[in-house]
């Protein structure tokens, strides 16, 4: 590993600094913020924000079209459509955010442990991760919310244990980079143990990959949480899930095309939001690869 | 590709033929092993699970109120009344014998119900898969070398929507527009269809709804190859002794930019075939994605476990030929 002392690589390892990073962003990224910040905000405030109880039937004015008393109209229960898109977006952010922090813990631990050891725990990890890779993301989500059933919890089990081998497979190089490094070395000629020298001095510099791959996989697990809930195999009803939301108004979508037609917007809102800073983030850590994505 | 072939490697001699031979079959044996391996793997833990799930599937199929004699019989009757081990056996060779089982609902054979399907949802990404490329390759190119003007921008825009649409929400706002409000579509794609005609327009927007999605990948990998490939030696040397516009870019910068894109292709025709469920429902459309709708309402474990192993096997075959590819593509591949 030559490259520890070139003048470009340690360019590139400071540039990674949270603040070089912050700079870096183009305006693209901060759209991308702005509007996930938004979101999150609108789901935080949902109870000040909605004009209606997002679960309030009201059979008179159900399949209502947008107007002054229904910004977005009403459900075919007459319930207001605003008021569950706030509230749905609690759901939507809250399963998207823990089931990556899960994948991104678990992942990168077997990752790291992999790409550390190597020889066969290395083979073993990593055979077992490509298995799970092999599995179509929404079928095996699918399969094992199906089969479990459809809590918060399971959701999240589900949709995380579809994103571990995408953080296995990227600590996994990071850690392989960084292994012979001199540093790595000077740290095992202290004779620090191995959990020292991987968590305390190996991960720093390894995370700002693991950071870009969790905001990518975050627009994906949002969206596969939508899908389920599509299907059917999200949080049981009347709770408001925008997959959920969805599905219920594509029943009427012949009639009313605005039941479907609002929460399908905010699920492309919300995902396009998260690819924006996902890529943003990427391009502003690795400048090489500004290019290339 | 084959004899449009770029690479310097024109005197590969025998030995070396032999050599190459021998790995790729080595390399071959491989990744059948692994295919073999994720496709066992999966068999036990479908097994696993199904089995470790709360609640008799007797009694699913019976319902609470059947007598324990009733219950028996179809333990018996299904096998369950077996030590684990022997079930486990029973199951991984009737799997391998193409013997899914039976539906513990209908009693139906589960590899007849998906053999009837199938061949709607290979079609379906099959013609998904062909339109996204087709689309997707020369929209990635002229992103590439209109780099950063107003064509470059636009699909780099129009292709990020494009991978943050989730398959459901393309297919519903392509149904707003072209089967609802402008009516040139059926609302309903049936599958059927009298005539050639017909089962066109009944396929139309199910396949553009998935190829909008692939276009989106392949738009993003393609430009990006390019951009790679268009700086090198060899584009140069192409322009200096005088090869066309066209030629350059279509045939020494596009050639040698398969590799990455043939790569997105295969990764995401495995999602393409999981996104074809959502697609079907929508569109009503006949296919794995109804019958896997059927088995979780059903709540038909075994119909549901079926299922499971086709999509399994489904990718495991795309990501061998996959694999297989790039020894086509580029000659200089190393399999390992």
């Amino acid at each position: 590993m030559t490259d520890a002392l070139s003048p470009t690589a340690e360019r590139a390892a400071s540039s990674k600094s949270a603040w070089a990073v912050l700079h870096r962003l183009n305006m693209t990224t901060w759209f991308g913020v702005a509007i996930v910040a938004a979101l999150i905000l609108a789901a935080i405030l949902a109870p000040l924000l909605a004009t209606h109880d997002p679960d309030a039937q009201n059979i008179i004015m159900y399949l209502s079209p947008p107007g002054p008393d229904n910004i977005l109209g009403t459900d075919q229960f007459g319930r207001d459509i605003f008021s569950r898109l706030l509230f749905g977006a609690r759901y939507s952010l809250t399963i998207g955010f823990l089931a990556i922090v899960v994948a991104l813990i678990i992942g990168s631990l077997i990752g790291m442990v992999a790409g550390y050891a190597g020889g066969r725990t290395d083979i073993i990890l990593m055979q077992i991760m490509d298995v799970v890779l092999a599995f179509p993301s929404l079928i095996l989500g699918l399969a094992l919310v199906a089969l479990m059933g459809a809590t918060l919890t399971n959701i999240v089990i589900a949709i995380a244990f579809t994103a571990i081998p995408a953080f296995a497979r990227i600590a996994r190089a990071g850690v392989m980079t960084q292994r012979d490094r001199e540093y790595v070395q000077a740290c095992h000629a202290m004779g620090f143990s191995n959990p020292r020298i991987l968590f305390r001095h190996i991960l720093p510099s390894i995370l700002p990959e693991i950071m870009v791959m969790a905001s990518l996989w975050m627009a994906t697990a949002v969206r596969t949480e939508a899908s389920l809930a599509f299907i059917g195999l999200g949080l049981a009803p009347p709770t408001p899930t925008w997959g959920g939301m969805v599905r219920e108004g594509f029943d009427n979508i012949l009639s009313s095309f605005h039941l479907a037609l609002f929460p399908s917007l905010a699920i492309l809102l919300l995902v396009l939001a998260l690819n924006l800073i996902g890529d943003g983030l990427r391009d502003a850590i690795d400048p090489r690869l500004k290019d290339a994505s | 590709m084959g004899q449009g072939s770029l690479q310097p490697s024109a005197s590969v001699d025998d030995g070396d033929r032999v050599t190459r031979g021998h790995v790729i079959i080595s390399f071959l044996i491989k990744r059948l092993g692994f295919a073999a391996f994720t496709l066992f793997a999966v068999l036990t833990l479908v097994f696993l699970i199904v089995r470790i799930l709360p609640g008799d599937p007797a009694l699913v199929i019976l319902g609470d109120q059947a007598s324990p004699e009733s219950i028996a019989a179809l333990h018996h009757r299904l096998g369950l009344d077996q030590p684990i081990l022997t079930q486990y056996g029973q199951f991984l060779w009737n799997a391998l014998r193409g013997d899914l089982g039976n539906s513990m609902i209908t009693g139906r054979s589960i590899s007849v119900e998906i053999m009837s399907v199938l061949p709607y949802t290979i079609e379906l990404t099959i013609a998904s898969l062909l339109l996204g490329v087709l689309l997707g390759v020369p929209a990635g190119v002229w992103a590439a070398v209109k780099r950063n003007q107003i064509p470059d921008i636009a699909l780099r825009l129009v292709s990020l929507i494009g991978l943050s649409l989730p398959a459901f929400v393309a297919a519903i706002i392509l149904l707003m527009i072209f089967a609802i409000y402008l009516r040139w579509f059926p609302v309903i794609s049936a599958g059927g269809g009298t005539d050639i005609i017909d089962r066109l327009r009944q396929m139309a927007l199910p396949t553009l709804s998935l190829a909008l999605i692939m276009m989106a990948y392949i738009t993003r990998v393609t430009r990006s190859a390019m951009l790679e490939v268009l700086n090198q030696d060899f584009v140069r040397t192409a322009r200096a002794k005088g090869a066309s516009q066209y030629a350059t870019i279509w045939r020494h910068a596009l050639g040698n930019s398969l590799i990455p894109i043939t790569t997105v292709v295969g990764l995401y025709l495995g999602i393409l075939i999981g996104n074809s469920v959502l697609t079907e429902i929508v569109f009503s459309r006949p296919g794995l994605g109804k019958l896997i709708l059927t088995a979780l309402t059903q709540r038909d474990y075994t119909l549901l476990q079926g299922m499971i192993v086709i999509y399994t096997l489904m990718v495991v075959v795309v990501n061998l030929l996959t694999d297989l590819t790039y020894g086509f593509l580029d000659p200089r591949v190393q399999y390992k």
